[in-house]
């Protein structure tokens, strides 16, 4: 097993100064009937409080289990994750999770799902509290008029909004999101990416999403890593995307650094780590 | 991922491989084992040696284990033969009418569901027959078949034909509009189209109807053949116990009925998943 | 030329259950070369799809139709092959048996072994061949549309047609199966139609990209050509130089639409009370300037158009000038009113700096029907053309030639400044344009202020009888059928009275129709000459309108068909293409910007829809003109899909900006 630091190209900006979170060495194998199968391989990420950092790679280069590690569904085999110096080994709802299915309970109304989260979270709140705050996050995404719809008389962007509402309501310290606008049409995914923005600003959340669209990564994340594809994944490379903030897409597709960061991105996923035809 | 057990806690186990089976088959085959058992032990307690009414499983065992547990084929002439004999006698009208059903019942799901006038016709028909229960056809059928047999034969077939024709019509409709639009930009001709088309992908649905057929065939055979005391036939054995108030004899025969419903059951689902095998994924 | 595939003018309408209709697609004209492989973007909803389904045979048009090499399309069949989103691979044949299956069939009668090759030559070209015996159930996704390909190019289709092809695989995968396909489609010089959303792929694939606008009437907005040179690999496409800009160009058209398609969501349905026949309005106050060419106005009410329509009360209001109709409805002391056909887009675009104020037009009331008149003077000094015309400036550079235009936003500015560029003469140094209103002209020409102007009729036969002046060049002689005069009202009016708009159009629909009768147009001309319209004396209007058209040069008078054109040759329907021309030249002569979404801006004031709405409850036939280039009567090719190259292809042109125009203030976008 090799244990030693092998992720030789990582930028000098990852070492933030005050980290929050700490992904040290981790590598990841799984055993398989065909013997061991390493699907991440000596990866280290160190992000900032606040920072909002894309994860793009090909399918199979363990974006997502990396991202489970963060979360605590999964754990390293060797390395580890820690946020705020404690290490993470379970699931907690200071990191909270949104998926591209967005997982939804189908006989509850957009209002109960979110409702369903919080009451776990915070068991000895007063209900009317505890309502308060779910109103407070629907009405945040937009969605106070739909709060009694059940999800399938919801579009699949109000749906994404609602499981939004429902990771936030809960006050996580980071919001990760696999691929969440994956399945919208152009334009309800351009509205969902600015209100994502929107709402990291006020919140000040640290957010850790993963996309394969290199446009919305360079539309809402201050650093895109690249990852190699896997198996023996790791970082490739990691981008700092320079626009200041707030951000207006039509400015930044004014400037000319958008399309050498593009190309340079492209040239990364296309040329130098191009995915062979699965 | 396929296999995911993990690397760390792979090597803990190291037994042979016939002690590692039992281990891993034991947790399935022990909780139905011991209900079972359970279930006979309370049986006997309320229904202990002696007494009035139903007997207790230990009585039923005595009375019954010679000849009908040991000797399932005996034959004594007439309908006095063993279980078995008994049990292929109505399996083999169940497989009559069975068949016949599913012959007609496929063909005519195809046309109701290839045809929407078809459908419209005669789906209001079908949809409130197959609510019918079978005892409800028997009359009709002693009174339309001289011969009970062919009566009892009857009473499989309509009971058996409905869930084949709904849940085949239902698959013909539900094949996707692409797979229409392959064979319509290839231009099959109808023949292939029903051959490599229609009918693969209505199998699953098929086989869902035949499957809740078999069952109502096995339920029907039985109250038909009570009605035909006196002939070979697992139906007939138990009322004709019944006249003679050997309950222990009528307790086998429904275990052996329970049985064989429940490996008919198993069998079409077994020949529907050969069939289904690897398509709708 | 001849063409591989035609999609000649396709609607498709579809029947909705509370028995009203969705028009899908409207006069769709698409023609594509042999080998050509175009692509169709548009957001969900706009039609895309049922457009390639049409050409697949798998539905049929409402109106129009397809032609594959010169025969029709009737139906699906194996030269135009399929690829689906969803792959509609059959789930229980293996990948050998899925090929094989169309291969039989389409194949049918050749040897065994042949099929046999062909079948394994295709899984090969797809590199499947390790997975030639699993089902699709044990593919990924993007094994499974390859084998879909493998499956659709192994019948040897004349026509590829894909549906979103990897549309259900994520940007990245996309891809490699991309650079594939151009890899085949190069090798087997297939012609393929390409449904996608995806802007990347579009142009790393494509010839052409068709960008439809969004449905209902969904339509053809602009169509780029991608010259980046084959064979092509995706980096070297991404540094072409042009690449961005095309990249931007269609993420700007989607922009626009989508802008288009959240206003249309926003449109509320009128609060006012309908009153009797159905509209909201029964009595309506209509400005109009005294030329020739208001006539269908005048026949409308006369006539009794108007009534006929379920209008009870309409008041011509006869104005001094165009300025006064743009601030009479502006203000909304008129509800409609007879404009110059610029004005509605030069309203709208906020033209001389003011905000703009959407205003639309969905009918055209005339076409032709200018001049440009002369001074006896010049005809004295031998001036009888344009050439001439130039050779008199530079035989006088002392002298100051002053020419009169009634409006800067008028079709008579914009004509005669074309008429002298396209001689060589500079409309701002070699020349003085002044503003006068129609009615002033004879005054001022004959006062010696002005050496001649262009305006509508009767202002030039009157010169002409009055022998101040001769008729140098016509409409006809310079663009024949040039949009003239439109009925134009503001966008909010129109949202507030839709049905009165309605029948409005069509009342002057039919008084269009009215007028184009030369049985018609005696009576017309002597309603015409009622003091209240134009008041002006029979002989000089006659001149043209009715009678052979005298130039007062001596010769013989000619008679005009289409001078005065009201009705015939489709002349109603407010064209795109036209309304775009206008733009460019507004931005010509820097009275304007040339607008960024120039297609929103003409979608939104030229209503097309509303024109072939009208056309069709009257049994008229609705159709468009085709969208095609065209020239005026320098040959000059104005080409409507790029507006901005014919600008800068023109000799005499001022400094234009290229500046989005934003009609509805909303918040910037910044998070």
């Amino acid at each position: 097993m090799q244990t030693t630091n092998s992720n030789v190209a990582l930028d000098r900006k990852s070492q933030v100064a005050n980290p929050f979170l700490v992904i040290e060495d981790v590598s990841k194998v799984y055993r398989t009937p065909d013997g061991l199968h390493t699907v991440l391989d000596g990866v280290n990420l160190t992000v900032g409080e606040g920072e909002f950092i894309c994860l793009i790679g090909h399918s199979g280069c363990g974006k997502s289990t990396l991202l489970n590690m963060v979360s605590g569904f999964n754990t390293p085999t060797t390395g580890e994750v820690r946020l705020q110096d404690r290490r993470i080994d379970r699931p907690g709802p200071d990191r909270m999770m949104v998926f591209q299915n967005y997982s939804l309970l189908p006989w509850m109304s957009a209002f109960d799902n979110v409702y369903l989260a919080v009451d776990a979270v915070y068991p000895n709140k007063p209900e009317q509290q505890k309502k308060g705050l779910v109103k407070e996050y629907l009405n945040l995404v937009g969605l106070s008029e739909a709060a009694d719809k059940k999800p399938t008389q919801l579009s699949g962007g109000m749906k994404q909004r609602v499981a939004i509402a429902r990771a936030l309501a809960i006050h996580p310290e980071i919001l990760i999101l696999d691929e969440p606008f994956g399945a919208l049409d152009a334009i309800t995914r351009e509205e969902l990416q600015e209100e994502l923005l929107k709402i990291w600003r006020e919140h000040q959340v640290t957010v850790l999403m993963i996309t394969h669209d290199i446009d919305e990564a360079l539309f809402l994340a201050d650093r895109l890593v690249m990852m190699t594809n896997g198996p023996h994944a790791k970082i490739g490379e990691v981008l700092d995307i320079p626009f200041p903030r707030p951000r207006n897409r039509a400015k930044i597709m004014e400037d000319s650094t958008y399309y050498e960061l593009r190309n340079y991105a492209l040239d990364f996923l296309f040329r130098r780590f191009a995915h062979d035809v699965d | 991922m396929t296999a995911t057990t993990e690397f760390r806690s792979s090597r803990k186990k190291n037994k042979n491989p016939i002690a590692k089976l039992l281990q891993k088959q034991l947790p399935i085959f022990l909780p139905p084992i011991v209900a079972i058992a359970g279930f006979l032990v309370i049986w006997q307690i309320l229904c202990p040696g002696g007494s009035k009414g139903l007997p207790g499983p230990l009585q039923v065992w005595n009375e019954t284990v010679d000849p009908y547990i040991t000797q399932p084929f005996f034959d004594n002439g007439g309908p006095d033969k063993g279980l078995g004999w008994h049990i292929l006698a109505s399996l083999q009208r169940v497989g009559i009418g069975f068949s016949l059903s599913a012959i007609v019942g496929i063909g005519l799901g195809v046309l109701i569901g290839v045809n929407q006038f078809f459908h419209r016709a005669l789906d209001p028909a079908f949809q409130i027959m197959r609510t019918i229960a079978p005892l409800a056809w028997l009359p009709i059928a002693q009174t339309g078949f001289s011969d009970n047999a062919r009566a009892a034969l009857f009473v499989i077939f309509i009971t058996a034909i409905w869930p084949i024709i709904i849940n085949t019509a239902e698959g013909v409709k539900n094949i996707p509009q692409d797979y229409r639009n392959v064979a319509r930009v290839l231009k099959l001709p109808a023949r292939k189209y029903f051959l490599k088309i229609l009918f693969p992908a209505a199998v699953p649905y098929i086989f869902t109807g035949l499957r809740i057929a078999i069952g109502l065939s096995w339920l029907a055979i039985v109250a038909a053949e009570m009605l035909m005391s006196g002939s070979v036939g697992i139906g007939s054995f138990i009322i004709d116990a019944f006249t003679s108030s050997l309950i222990s004899q009528i307790i086998v025969a429904v275990v052996y009925i329970g049985v064989v419903g429940f490996v008919l059951d198993r069998l079409v689902g077994f020949i529907g998943s050969l069939l289904v095998a690897q398509e709708h994924k | 030329m001849s063409f591989f595939v035609e999609i000649d003018h396709v609607d498709r309408i579809f029947p909705l259950p509370n028995g009203g209709k969705y028009v899908a697609l409207k006069n769709i004209e698409l023609k594509i070369k042999q080998g050509e492989f175009v692509s169709l973007v548009g957001h969900s909803g706009c039609g895309k799809s049922t457009l390639l389904n049409i050409v697949a045979g798998l539905d049929r048009p409402t109106h129009g139709g397809v032609i594959l090499e010169g025969r029709e399309v009737k139906g699906p069949g194996p030269d135009r092959m399929v690829v689906f989103q969803n792959y509609s691979l059959l789930p229980w044949l293996t990948v050998r048996e899925n090929i094989a299956l169309a291969v039989d069939e389409v194949f049918a009668g050749r040897p065994k072994g042949e099929l046999k090759e062909i079948i394994e030559h295709h899984i090969d070209l797809v590199g499947l061949q390790a997975a030639a015996k699993k089902r699709p159930g044990e593919l990924s996704g993007g094994m499974k549309q390859r084998v879909a390909i493998a499956r659709a190019l192994a019948i040897r289709p004349k026509l590829l047609l894909l549906d979103e092809p990897f549309g259900a695989l994520d940007a990245l995968t996309r891809g490699g199966l991309q650079e594939q396909l151009m890899k085949i489609c190069q090798e087997s010089h297939v012609t393929c139609i390409m449904v996608t959303h995806d802007v990347d792929e579009a142009l790393l694939l494509s010839d052409r990209i068709v960008m439809l606008t969004n449905g209902p009437e969904s339509h053809i907005g602009q169509i780029l050509n991608v010259p980046i040179p084959r064979p092509r690999e995706r980096m070297e496409v991404v540094k072409h130089p042009l690449y961005y800009q095309m990249r931007n160009e269609i993420i700007y058209f989607l922009n626009q639409q989508k802008r288009a398609k959240k206003r249309a969501s926003q449109v509320s349905t009128p609060q006012v009370a309908i009153t009797g026949g159905g509209l909201e309005k029964v009595s309506l106050n209509l400005g109009f300037i005294p030329l020739t060419d208001c006539a269908p106005l005048v026949v409308a009410k006369e006539k009794g158009f108007f009534q006929k329509h379920g209008f009870t009360e309409v008041n011509l209001s006869r104005e001094p000038s165009w300025q006064d109709i743009a601030q009479g409805v502006a203000t909304g002391r008129l509800d409609a009113a007879q404009m110059v056909a610029t004005m509605p887009l030069a309203l709208t675009i906020g033209m001389g700096g003011k905000k703009p104020l959407p205003v639309v037009t969905a009918l055209i009331l005339s076409r032709n029907g200018n001049a440009i008149t002369f001074s006896k003077e010049l005809y004295q000094q031998g001036v009888r053309s344009l050439k001439d015309f130039r050779e008199a400036i530079d035989r006088t550079p002392d002298k100051v030639y002053n020419l009169g235009v009634v409006h800067p936003a008028s079709m008579h500015h914009l004509l005669l400044r074309y008429w002298l560029a396209a001689g060589g003469i500079d409309p701002d140094r070699d020349v003085n344009l002044m503003v006068i209103p129609p009615t002033q002209m004879i005054d001022h020409l004959k006062s010696g202020q002005i050496d001649g102007y262009c305006v509508g009729e009767p202002w030039n036969s009157r010169a002409v009888s009055e022998d101040l002046g001769f008729i140098v060049a016509h409409d006809l002689e310079i663009w024949k059928g040039h949009p003239e005069k439109v009925l134009g009202l503001r966008e909010d009016w129109l949202e507030q009275h839709p049905q009165t708009h309605m029948a409005l159009v069509k009342a002057l629909l039919e008084a269009c129709d009215y007028c184009d009768n030369p049985r018609n147009r005696e009576e017309i001309l002597s309603l015409l000459c009622q003091p209240q319209y134009v008041g002006s004396a029979a002989e000089y209007t006659r001149n043209g309108f009715i009678d052979p058209y005298d130039r007062g040069t001596g010769e013989e008078p000619q008679l005009l068909r289409r001078f005065n054109q009201f009705h015939v040759d489709n002349a109603n329907c407010p064209g795109r293409v036209e309304g775009l021309w206008i733009l460019t030249q507004l931005a010509r002569w820097g009275i304007a910007p040339f607008p960024k979404n120039w297609l929103e801006i003409v979608e939104r004031v030229r209503r097309v829809d509303l024109f072939c709405e009208a056309a069709r409850q009257l049994g008229l036939p609705d159709i468009e003109p085709d969208r095609e280039p065209f020239a005026l009567f320098d040959k000059m090719v104005f080409n409507p899909d790029d507006p901005v190259g014919y600008l800068k292809r023109l000799d005499i042109v001022r400094e234009f900006e290229v500046e989005e125009i934003v009609i509805d203030p909303t918040a910037d976008v910044k998070v």
